[in-house]
């Protein structure tokens, strides 16, 4: 299979796969935590103008639950972490709550299927 | 239910007088119980060490033979809960006959022995002692008085309890009381997944407890991820929609704003097609959704203004409704100013990348929630262990807290459990 970082056609997300394509729901959740706001509403607008594009390839060619090669799966996990990114970027104009503490003991031990 | 009234200055119907009602008093609350050490080893020994405490559900062992361990430090215990081949549930704790060793060693999994990882002695799921490794060099071992030692363990509606009183005063079925007749037949959807988050913080167990008690410090605390959906200008303090006592335990509705719109700049939610902010759990909004909503324990008003019922079981756990489903809290004390908090959302399966986008998002505003409420917790346990109060206030939408702290009072000073409960 290909060794593209993500599939055709969304090559613009490429410097984003690094730091934000994990694979669980916590480890997305820490990314956005520690992240500099700059950074998060960097990914934010790239991710947020493609996001209606990476969900139909995604539903297209790789339907929830299925093998994906890591293009694709760099892709999804892209696109959570857009859910990620919201919070700070529409919630909290701030990496995380005001006046939380950090680090935490708090973790995701099991997040939603699939990529939890 | 009857206590709801129309208040002239909002325009919102909501409860009233449900301290009164619970037969509970109005004055300042001591501070002790959340600060003594003193006070959290009676707690250990006459409220953790008599109650009914709540491990799990039946779907947490989805198999014959299924397993987990859990560990219950209040009562300095690992307890492992089996099912065996036939389906029955039992609990023992994780400690072998021999010299004490733990026999499971991993939190769960399938297995209908358990070999213990020192000396090789293996246990069935029943408990029973089945086999010891060079049994001859041992003097008059009775095989049959060395199995492993069971806990009391009931099933009630899908939910694992144990008791660690040898032989408990009461059973599960006392222990619930009207709660455990009137809760009966509640459809529990998405058994089968759930977002479990878990946090351990250096806090009063029951600070954590009170923060899901009442919805008054939602416009407060959770001024972005929560009060959009949970106040509103019409009840700005979240004041609850209905709530009561259930012997030792308690429940309360709490208000939702059923104006609520996903704000312009709330792209992301939007392109999710999340149109309920934080009420509707994932968007479960099918056949059996309904069912809960027509039950009679959920939502007693029948408020048109209903966002959750809130049902704390004494004395650390909560059962809670919205529309869109369930999700659970379980407060464990791990020493008297140290909590593990573990909350299980249970969600339907995704079954679009558009939806499990959602899912995120909805998982992580209830990180963001528990983030926010640790910190809080936190910052509280050192202003009430400076000793610059003695006492804590509560308003009448805070009643749970009020019955938690008197219900706890009396268990640590009743002499047996039938005095406790009266």
């Amino acid at each position: 299979m290909s060794e593209k970082l993500l599939p055709a056609g969304f090559e613009a997300l490429e410097p984003f796969v690094a730091y934000w394509a994990q694979p669980t729901n916590d480890k997305r959740w820490d990314q956005r935590a520690r992240a500099p706001m700059a950074e998060i509403t960097a990914f934010y607008d790239a991710m947020y103008d493609r996001a209606e594009d990476a969900i139909a390839w995604l539903d297209e060619n790789y339907p929830l639950g299925q093998e994906m090669p890591e293009d694709a799966r760099n892709l999804s996990c892209l696109l959570l972490g857009l859910g990620q990114a919201a919070i700070a970027v529409e919630m909290h104009r701030q990496p995380r709550s005001p006046y939380s503490v950090f680090p935490h003991g708090i973790y995701m031990k099991s997040g939603p299927w699939p990529l939890g | 239910m009857s206590d709801v009234l129309e208040n002239p200055k909002i325009e919102v119907p909501h409860a009233i007088d449900l301290t009164r009602k619970a037969g509970l008093g109005t004055g300042p609350v001591p501070v002790e119980p959340y600060v003594s050490p003193e006070f959290y080893e009676r707690e250990r020994k006459l409220v953790f060490g008599r109650a009914w405490l709540n491990l799990g559900r039946i779907e947490q062992l989805p198999k014959a033979n299924s397993y987990f361990v859990k560990p219950v430090e209040a009562c300095n215990a690992q307890v492992l809960v089996t099912r065996n081949a036939d389906g029955e549930i039992k609990a023992f704790h994780n400690v072998c006959s021999h010299r004490g060793a733990a026999v499971a060693l991993e939190e769960c999994g399938v297995r209908n022995r358990f070999t213990c990882r020192y000396h090789g002695w293996t246990y069935r799921n029943d408990g029973e002692l089945i086999g010891v490794t060079d049994p001859d060099m041992f003097f008059d071992l009775d095989k049959k008085q060395l199995g492993l030692t069971p806990i009391a363990c009931d099933v009630w509606e899908g939910w694992i309890f144990v008791n660690f009183q040898k032989r408990p005063e009461v059973s599960l079925i006392e222990f619930l009381g009207d709660l455990g007749e009137v809760f009966r037949g509640i459809p529990y959807m998405n058994t089968h997944q759930a977002l479990i988050i878990e946090a351990n913080f250096n806090a009063n167990w029951k600070l954590i407890a009170d923060a899901f008690a009442e919805g008054y410090h939602v416009s407060s605390l959770h001024p972005n991820t929560l009060a959009p959906s949970f106040s509103s200008d019409k009840n700005k303090f979240a004041r609850p929609v209905g709530g009561r006592a259930w012997g030792a335990h308690r429940s309360v509705s709490t208000f939702g704003n059923m104006d609520y719109v996903t704000p312009e700049n709330s792209k992301v939610e939007r392109l999710a097609n999340m149109n309920n902010g934080a009420i509707v759990l994932a968007g479960d909004t099918g056949e059996q959704a309904q069912k809960l909503l027509a039950h009679r324990a959920i939502n007693q008003a029948k408020s048109a203004h209903w966002s959750a019922d809130l049902t704390w079981l004494f004395p650390n756990f909560n059962i809670d409704f919205s529309p869109g489903g369930f999700w659970t809290h379980e407060f464990w004390p791990t020493a008297y100013n140290k909590t593990r908090w573990i909350a299980r959302i249970y969600m339907p399966t995704a079954t679009s990348w558009r939806d499990r986008l959602a899912q995120e998002h909805y998982a992580a505003r209830w990180g963001e929630v528990v983030l926010e409420d640790v910190s809080n917790c936190e910052r509280i346990q050192i202003g009430l262990e400076s000793g610059a109060k003695d006492h804590i206030i509560l308003q009448d939408g805070e009643f749970m807290i009020r019955h938690s702290l008197e219900t706890i009072n009396k268990w640590v000073n009743a002499k047996t459990v039938k005095e406790a409960l009266s």
